[in-house]
């Protein structure tokens, strides 16, 4: 492949980023510019956003990848990455708009009047974020090592310092957009390679004619997932996504409670359309690059298949969009939860004025360079799940029931936050130690057991603390359930 | 330690202040609701607590039925895959029918979904507002 391909790629998705950050730079004057654009934005903006910012590495990379390594049973991922969202709608998205909060922290300690439960959520949280960035900066060593021979370093380091600059120059006004254009940078990075690639196909290639039917054509000898491991996927893609840190802290930028919903349901929307494509690389990539899941690549799957399957100037061209498209991944998960991250920390440790969210900012987005920079990448999709598995079982159980439930207390919160965390980090550090072929099923997905068990203990130790039910607990329900004044809703 | 919350209005509620309405909370959240201080004082009156537990109850109730349904129609697609043998390896326009049912498939589903939850909450909702006596 032509490196100056990769390089040009890469570039011209950095400098859009950073000119639609300094765009921003124009219009985020207050504090609150910084922290969520002041909730003026519109829901399909709003909407964009979340989706650009929702598709990580795993979802532009790794969907497929794990398609062409384990067939139909890897199209669980997509399904609940997008019912995460579903679910996400049906029990969080409007009261948790309606709450006031800025960030996951700021909720939990306005729910249950306590300063503990505040530092517990936030400490989750600035881990659930560095894991998640961990992966997207796996992904960028990735594209940069396969697509222009670079050292694999210069990805991960070039990600961080676009982000760094990104957000410490706009803060959240200008991110809104820069994620809103990258969720359309990259729907048209998979979509147009594709329709070239199905156009190559039935022009009367004699390579259409023996297309194999990809569930046959198995590159691997992986066995099929079990029902257990299926459902346990499900559970922790399903009620993961309800506590991502970067998700959350969209839905302040909703001016009330139903247009959050209706950003919801464009968000779904978005996504639906999006998935269909990595699903279709992978299908298309079980026919024709079998190659790549026995060479341990199959991450790489999106970006190599236009080169291969479309030759010559067009290949290249259609290699820059993908590559494009990639970065776009990477860099607007990583700034998001960077934001999100900074939002928390600034908070806590910094005193919350703008300096200290710039401070927060750098430091959330150089740890995990750090851990990446010492971590093998594993199959992206598969660390991604892993980490809504521990989302689902820490801040899930406090958020839902905040929400739903008036018997929560601190103490409960707070116990169900370490079991999950304690539970579902062990089985993580025990499945990366005994190595992938090694470790059993309820191992290597553990939130089958996990996330009930934190919903159990989060429930026992509320009900046997139930004097610490705080005395703001009926005016904070009320204020996350009743509409706003109908001045608010008619816009 | 000071922390400074940094609260950006509510644009729209703020054209209705009423005056002195800033005493609206020991709690951290004292966004731009303040304006509706005397509407939290009703809410927090006993027949407004009523109505505003029957109005949570209902929308836990649908989005519990909401995903109850969706979760079992989910289900039922593998279920149906390996119920009926054969089925996964026919064929849809040349792709397989197991890759499109759970490739495609169920999205539309989702979408339903959610477009039903978004329509009844907000009727729930135009139903408190009504009891309520919200004006």
């Amino acid at each position: 492949m032509n490196p100056v391909v990769g390089v040009a790629a890469f570039a011209a998705v950095s400098l859009a980023t950073a000119v639609i950050g300094f765009y921003g730079l124009r219009i985020s004057r207050t504090t609150g510019d910084f922290y969520v654009a002041s909730r003026t934005v519109k829901p399909w903006w709003n909407a964009s956003a979340i989706g650009g910012e929702y598709l990580s590495a795993a979802s532009f990379l790794g969907v497929a990848g794990l398609i062409l390594l384990s067939g139909t049973d890897a199209l669980w991922y997509p399904v609940g990455y997008t019912a995460g969202y579903l679910m996400l709608l049906l029990f969080v998205a409007a009261p948790l708009r309606r709450s006031g909060a800025y960030t996951i922290p700021d909720f939990t300690e306005a729910r249950l009047d306590s300063r503990a439960v505040r530092r517990v959520t936030s400490l989750v949280v600035v881990l659930v974020g560095w894991l998640y960035i961990v992966p997207q900066l796996h992904g960028a060593a990735l594209a940069i090592r396969i697509t222009t021979g670079l050292p694999a370093w210069v990805g991960p380091v070039a990600v961080v310092g676009v982000v760094c600059f990104t957000v410490v120059a706009g803060g959240m006004r200008s991110i809104t957009f820069v994620q809103a254009f990258q969720y359309w940078l990259k729907l048209t990075a998979l979509a147009v390679p594709i329709v070239f690639m199905l156009l190559a196909l039935g022009g009367g290639d004699s390579a259409a004619a023996e297309l194999p039917p990809p569930s046959t054509a198995n590159p691997t000898a992986l066995a099929p997932a079990g029902p257990y491991q299926i459902i346990s996927l499900l559970v922790a893609l399903l009620f993961g996504t309800l506590g991502l840190p970067h998700v959350l802290v969209r839905f302040y930028t909703n001016p009330d409670g139903q247009s959050a919903r209706r950003t919801t349901l464009i968000v779904l929307g978005l996504l639906s359309v999006f998935y269909l494509f990595p699903t279709a690389y992978g299908m298309l990539g079980r026919a024709f690059a079998p190659d790549l899941a026995r060479s341990g690549q199959a991450d790489a799957l999106v970006l190599l298949l236009p080169g291969r399957m479309i030759g010559g100037v067009a290949g290249d061209l259609l290699t820059a969009l993908v590559v494009a498209g990639a970065f776009g991944a990477f860099l607007s998960t990583t700034s998001g939860l960077v934001v999100s991250l900074a939002g928390v920390i600034s908070q806590d440790v910094f005193g919350g004025s703008v300096r200290g969210f710039r401070l927060a900012a750098v430091v959330s987005a150089m740890v995990p360079l750090g851990i990446a920079s010492m971590t093998e990448s594993q199959a992206l999709a598969g660390s991604v799940g892993l980490v809504f598995a521990f989302t689902a079982s820490t801040i899930c159980p406090v958020l839902l029931l905040g929400i739903w439930w008036r018997g929560l207390t601190d103490a409960g919160a707070i116990a169900g936050m370490v079991t999950g965390g304690v539970l579902c980090g062990s089985a993580m550090v025990a499945g990366s130690v005994l190595g992938a072929a090694q470790t059993p099923s309820w191992l290597a997905q553990p939130a089958a057991w996990t996330v009930p068990a934190a919903f159990a203990v989060t429930i026992l130790v509320s009900r046997a603390t139930r004097g610490r039910v705080p005395r703001t607990m009926t005016r904070l329900m009320t204020r996350l359930h009743t509409p706003e004044r109908p001045l608010a809703t008619e816009r | 330690m000071t922390r400074v919350r940094v609260t950006a209005p509510r644009s729209v509620t703020s054209g209705s202040v009423t005056p002195g309405s800033a005493a609206s909370g020991s709690a951290a959240l004292t966004g731009g609701r303040s304006a509706a201080a005397s509407q939290e004082a009703a809410e927090e009156s006993d027949a407004g607590q009523l109505f505003v537990r029957s109005l949570i109850r209902s929308q836990l109730r649908l989005g519990l039925v909401v995903a109850l349904g969706f979760l079992l129609i989910m289900l039922a697609f593998p279920l149906v895959l390996g119920l009926v043998p054969g089925l996964a390896h026919s064929t849809i326009a040349g792709l397989p029918f197991d890759w499109v049912l759970l490739g495609a498939g169920i999205y539309p589903v989702i979408g339903l979904s959610a477009w039903l939850y978004v329509r009844t909450a907000a009727r729930n909702e135009a139903r408190y507002r009504d009891l309520a006596g919200d004006k």
